[in-house]
């Protein structure tokens, strides 16, 4: 079994008081849950912490823990041996000869449960199973055609000889075409499993697009900066631009601006059900060349005689 | 390792859920929800919610994301239901300002 320092996790000492306990956690709460927090791997940060305060914050998993010993964190260990008569439960039953790959924590949360059960019989014991959820990175081309990925789920299964273990169970699904950042989904039934008859569990999936290097999202339209030289948007074009589907004619206007939005409809993202897609907007972006020939340079001279426009007219 | 593949629903914009569901869906309880309700971070679809029976309610199907994080939050934080209706409200607030912050970087407010 490999040794997981609760009390490094948190951030205090082995002696540290219930209150000092529950302060650390919040702290740390406030800081790495993924509701609220920015923080890169908050949310692997968060499970970490949340784990190492289920176990401190109850006293007789704690007293277990501490009895266990001190090793470095990830270092394979085993209990001492009278450690599985004192704190009993399932594990101590089994007498440790098969700890290999029992997680800590499930091992110490098996303590109570034994005790539970017991003491309400397995026939009234009825649970539904926990719902599960996750983070998903799909890239733009994936919610266009829609795509199958595969999400590793952490559970805990009970084994053959009644012990509990952590195991990850890779689950294959679909994410449907229609599908945009910031979205939930659903994969009813793959949750954990309920006990005594209660209902399983659900997968919810939290979509987010991998950021495209040209399109920008919002909801299920795209954004598409479209450089065009002065004289394209002063006299108007017809330009080639890309698409997720594939390269569109699009016409500049003669006389367009800076900033404006050129909508080419339904080549955004495919919206589910069949619904009419979001569209594309080409956002125009005025560029002139940094290097100027002498002929160009010659030209520009002539418009800037013959033109009357002053483009700081309402300074007055 | 299980080859099957599993379908992912999308939690239909325009879909509905039943009280029922929404409390099985979220694991609050049905006290919480309604709390909730009287603090306007759910709003049930029906017209005059308050005179009728909860039975009845039914809400927008993306209420269940923001059930089940409230569901988190309170678990995790210990919350009332007050401070629980205010973290809520916060946090639709910022993801509000980040909606706009993401169409201005589009180009959509320029």
């Amino acid at each position: 079994m490999k040794y997981k320092d609760y009390y490094a996790t948190l951030g205090v000492e082995r002696s540290a008081s219930e209150e000092d306990i529950k302060k650390a956690y919040r702290k740390l709460a406030r800081k790495y849950h993924p509701d609220v927090s920015k923080e890169k791997d908050a949310e692997e940060k968060f499970k970490e912490v949340g784990e190492a305060y289920e176990v401190l914050k109850d006293v007789e998993k704690r007293a277990a823990y501490d009895q266990m010993g001190s090793y470095q964190p990830g270092q394979d260990f085993r209990p001492p041996p009278d450690w599985g008569d004192r704190f009993g439960g399932e594990a101590g039953s089994q007498g440790f000869q098969d700890l290999g790959d029992i997680d800590l924590f499930d091992l110490l949360a098996g303590l109570n449960r034994g005790r539970t059960r017991g003491a309400r019989g397995d026939a009234e014991f009825r649970m539904p199973g926990q719902d599960f959820e996750a983070r998903v990175q799909v890239r733009l081309d994936d919610v266009i055609n829609g795509v199958e990925i595969e999400i590793p789920i952490a559970t805990t299964e009970m084994g053959q000889d009644g012990a509990v273990r952590r195991v990850t169970r890779p689950v294959k699904v679909r994410i449907p075409k229609g599908a945009t950042d910031g979205q939930r989904l659903r994969v009813p039934g793959k949750g954990g499993q309920g006990m005594g008859g209660g209902r399983t569990g659900d997968l919810y999936l939290d979509i987010r697009l991998e950021p495209h290097e040209l399109y920008k999202v919002d909801g299920h339209d795209l954004y598409l900066e479209v450089p065009a030289a002065p004289w394209e948007a002063a006299l108007g074009a017809n330009v080639e631009i890309p698409t997720p589907t594939g390269k569109v004619s699009l016409k500049i206007p003669p006389g367009s601006r800076a900033g404006q939005k050129l909508r080419v409809r339904g080549r955004g993202l495919p919206r589910p059900h069949g619904g009419e897609s979001g569209d594309l907007y080409a956002v125009l972006q005025l560029v002139t060349p940094s290097v100027l020939s002498e002929a160009e340079k010659e030209l520009y001279g002539k418009l800037a005689q013959a033109s009357s426009f002053n483009p700081r007219g309402h300074f007055g | 390792m299980s080859s099957e593949t599993y379908f992912a629903a999308l939690f239909a914009e325009h879909g509905e859920v039943a009280f029922e569901e929404l409390v099985q869906a979220c694991g609050l309880s049905a006290e919480e929800i309604v709390e909730l309700v009287e603090h306007g971070v759910f709003a049930p679809i029906s017209a005059s919610p308050a005179r009728l029976p909860t039975s009845t309610w039914r809400f927008s199907a993306t209420t269940i994301a923001i059930g089940r994080r409230a569901s988190r939050l309170k678990a995790d934080f210990d919350l009332n239901v007050s401070g629980l209706a205010l973290a809520l409200t916060y946090l639709e607030r910022i993801e509000a300002l980040e909606e706009e912050l993401n169409r201005l970087r589009c180009g959509l407010l320029r």
